[in-house]
């Protein structure tokens, strides 16, 4: 013993969990495989099918022109002024964002069990590589967003586009972080609970029908204004909309509710993972 | 370098995850912590699959982990690969690890090999730049570049095992952890394979921890050899001795390995090992294999020809027999004449007479050559046993020489008288 000499120990494996190291170093020195796992998720997802990459397009356009006939058409819902078909694909675009990312999220340990119960890697890299995939996606839903918002433009049914745009990609940041701090807490007990799965589906589909996806924010009660604003998505739809159509009837205090909102669900979310990341591992 | 101290690690039994949402909320409602919380209840089925393991592994040291399913190897492996995390103790250590616990994790089916490599790559730890710079190399050794750009799961799985093999054999860690791997793909690139892990930790450098059931390939990978044994570290010394001591305590009999279900049994896309027994005529009362026992080997495997010619020459087949000492010196190698078979369930046996062997351990590996020069598969040390003493008439308990004892006859006669003058 008296001859060991004191190593310097580089890395270390105890039974104690670390609340606040959450490796992120590893995580840059693994930035190849984050591009490689959003490059695997674009590639496997759009090379089989037989519209490839224009089913990123088919889906949303497909959606707005149902909303446009069942929910302007046969059941009136005001659209605050706007026309419907920008209307209806912004809240589209935002509300599949964040519903991609939460529920490309949520199943993490389920969908990838065999991987992690079989080499070590940033276990975060998975939820964050998804998020750049869906991002990717994002983009060219857009695109087709300010090709239909200049056509209606042109013909002097919207107002030029203002600076407020560039306020866009912090609101799109927002929504998508938001699904992936949610995401992430869901991650970890569908992988406990097997028995959430259903009610899991169920809740987020309620939850799009609470958010102002196919309605203006102007039509809620008055009375349910409050509880109505506390679900960040609504803020977050409405301040995009109030960016590319102009103002909308969300008070300010809401926006920055939601940012916290928003910044302590993606902390707990990475904390909770990060806590039972390796512990998971023994159960799935 | 790797300093392992007081490593334990406890495993619960029985129906985890599914349906415990509600019993875990009952749980809390009552007020009491329910089964999950860190406290270990003593009242449910659980098991240490390790039990205060200490050890260190020098840098570049090669060093082997044997023991029977369920001691413990693979979750001692994968605590160190940090995949799941010890109960009690810890482990320190200086060097980037590997670890490869399977071939081909992560492969994606839809994708190509070309992508394969990258991907494979980099969920092992490996660089963009790493893999590039040996990217030529990878497909050399994997032999599969005309199908580079085909997604993997048109590969037959010899192609698949070949590519994901020839990913993991590039990797460049300070650290390598390898869990049995070597037992795919057919015996040829078996061979390849282990020829690069000796290069690895031979001329490399590099810290090597392996388990396998290959007893050869241990002995000849390794400088030191650990046996585990119901979660604890039993032993740990030379290959060569502690290869001899498992074999002496852990599977003296090892009399039989039988598979019913293709998939799992041992083998390539050509030959897969259903049954291989050896089966004792004794000759007292008790079941012991002594000197005098003939033992008959039994074996049934699936065969499916190579090539997709219907020539003979195709089809034949011819089965060795090997038969060494524990210390690894052949005794013989017996063969089958070359036969032509069909696709499907093949048996065959051999007998190995009484009075033949001298008491020792002994194993036996099985080859498969398809027309006589191709090497299909080679089953290493799938039997063993031993062979207790037995003599009569003599009062001498030293030990009998030679590795072999046949009943030859030795005679005296007296052929003139002698008288003394």
């Amino acid at each position: 013993m008296a001859k060991e000499k004191e190593w310097e120990w580089e890395w270390e494996i105890d039974p104690e969990y670390h609340w606040f190291k959450w490796e992120l170093g590893a995580i840059s020195r693994y930035k190849d495989l984050l591009f490689r796992l959003v490059r695997r998720d674009l590639l496997a997802n759009y090379q089989q099918t037989v519209l490839g990459p224009f089913w990123i397009l088919v889906q949303p356009v497909l959606t707005t022109l149902l909303y446009w006939i069942i929910f302007g058409r046969i059941v009136k819902v005001s659209t605050n002024g706007v026309p419907p078909l920008p209307f209806y694909l912004s809240g589209i675009i935002c509300w599949n964002f964040f519903s991609d990312v939460l529920s490309g999220t949520m199943y993490t340990f389920i969908t990838n069990a065999a991987i992690f119960s079989k080499v070590w890697f940033p276990r975060l890299l998975v939820p964050l590589s998804g998020i750049l995939a869906h991002s990717l996606r994002l983009a060219i839903q857009l695109g087709l967003f300010i090709l239909l918002y200049g056509y209606f433009y042109l013909r002097g049914q919207l107002p030029a586009p203002g600076i407020g745009w560039f306020m866009l990609p912090f609101v799109l940041l927002l929504t998508g972080l938001f699904g992936l701090g949610v995401g992430l807490i869901l991650s970890v007990a569908t992988a406990k609970y097997r028995d959430l799965d259903y009610s899991l589906q169920f809740i987020l589909r309620l939850w799009m029908f609470a958010s102002p996806v196919f309605y203006p924010a102007a039509i809620v009660p008055a009375g349910l204004v409050l509880w109505f604003s506390l679900n960040p998505l609504t803020p977050l739809i409405e301040t995009f909309r109030a960016l590319c159509f102009g103002p909308g009837v969300i008070p300010v205090v809401y926006s920055w509710i939601a940012v916290g909102t928003v910044l302590i669900t993606l902390i707990v979310g990475i904390a909770l993972f990060k806590r039972h990341e390796t512990s998971l591992t023994d159960i799935v | 370098m790797i300093k392992v101290e007081g490593l334990s690690k406890y495993y619960r039994l029985g129906t985890q995850g599914a349906g415990r949402f509600r019993e875990d909320v009952r749980h809390w409602w009552r007020g009491r912590p329910g089964p999950s919380s860190n406290g270990m209840p003593t009242t449910e089925a659980h098991i240490w699959a390790l039990r205060d393991i200490s050890f260190t592994i020098g840098e570049g040291e090669v060093v082997g982990f044997i023991g029977k399913n369920g001691a413990g190897k693979s979750t001692l492996l994968k605590i160190i690969s940090r995949i799941t995390r010890p109960t009690e103790g810890r482990i320190r250590g200086r060097g980037r690890i590997a670890s490869l616990l399977e071939v081909g994790t992560g492969f994606h089916a839809e994708l190509t090999g070309r992508e394969n490599i990258f991907l494979n790559g980099h969920i092992l730890g490996m660089t963009r730049q790493e893999i590039q710079s040996q990217f030529d190399e990878i497909v050399d050794f994997s032999g599969v570049e005309t199908f580079l750009d085909t997604p993997v799961k048109r590969y037959s799985s010899g192609m698949y095992v070949r590519l994901a093999f020839a990913v993991a054999a590039h990797l460049m860690p300070e650290i390598l952890i390898v869990d049995e791997v070597l037992a795919v793909g057919d015996a040829e690139f078996q061979q390849k394979c282990l020829r690069k892990m000796k290069d690895i930790s031979g001329n490399k450098g590099r810290t090597v921890l392996f388990v396998s059931h290959n007893l050869q390939a241990l002995s000849n990978l390794c400088q030191r050899v650990l046996i585990l044994e119901k979660g604890r570290l039993a032993d740990s010394g030379s290959p060569a001795a502690m290869i001899a001591r498992y074999l002496r305590e852990d599977c003296v009999q090892y009399l039989r390995q039988a598979y019913d279900d293709p998939s799992r049994a041992p083998g390539n896309e050509h030959i897969k090992i259903k049954r291989v027994e050896l089966i004792p005529s004794y000759e007292g009362k008790e079941e012991l294999i002594d000197v005098r026992t003939a033992l008959r080997l039994e074996l049934e495997f699936w065969y499916d020809p190579p090539g997709s010619t219907d020539l003979d020459s195709d089809r034949d087949l011819i089965v060795g027999i090997h038969l060494f000492t524990l210390g690894g010196e052949c005794i013989f190698d017996v063969a089958s004449p070359r036969t032509s078979l069909r696709k499907g369930l093949v048996g065959g046996s051999c007998l190995i007479p009484a009075h033949f062997l001298n008491d020792g351990s002994y194993y036996i590996s099985i080859v498969f050559v398809s027309n006589t020069t191709r090497r299909l598969f080679y089953f290493e040390s799938c039997l063993s046993f031993e062979v207790a003493d037995h003599r009569e008439n003599t009062a001498w308990y030293g030990k009998w020489m030679g590795y072999v004892r046949p009943d030859f006859k030795v005679q005296l006669e007296n052929h003139n008288s002698f008288t003394h003058v």
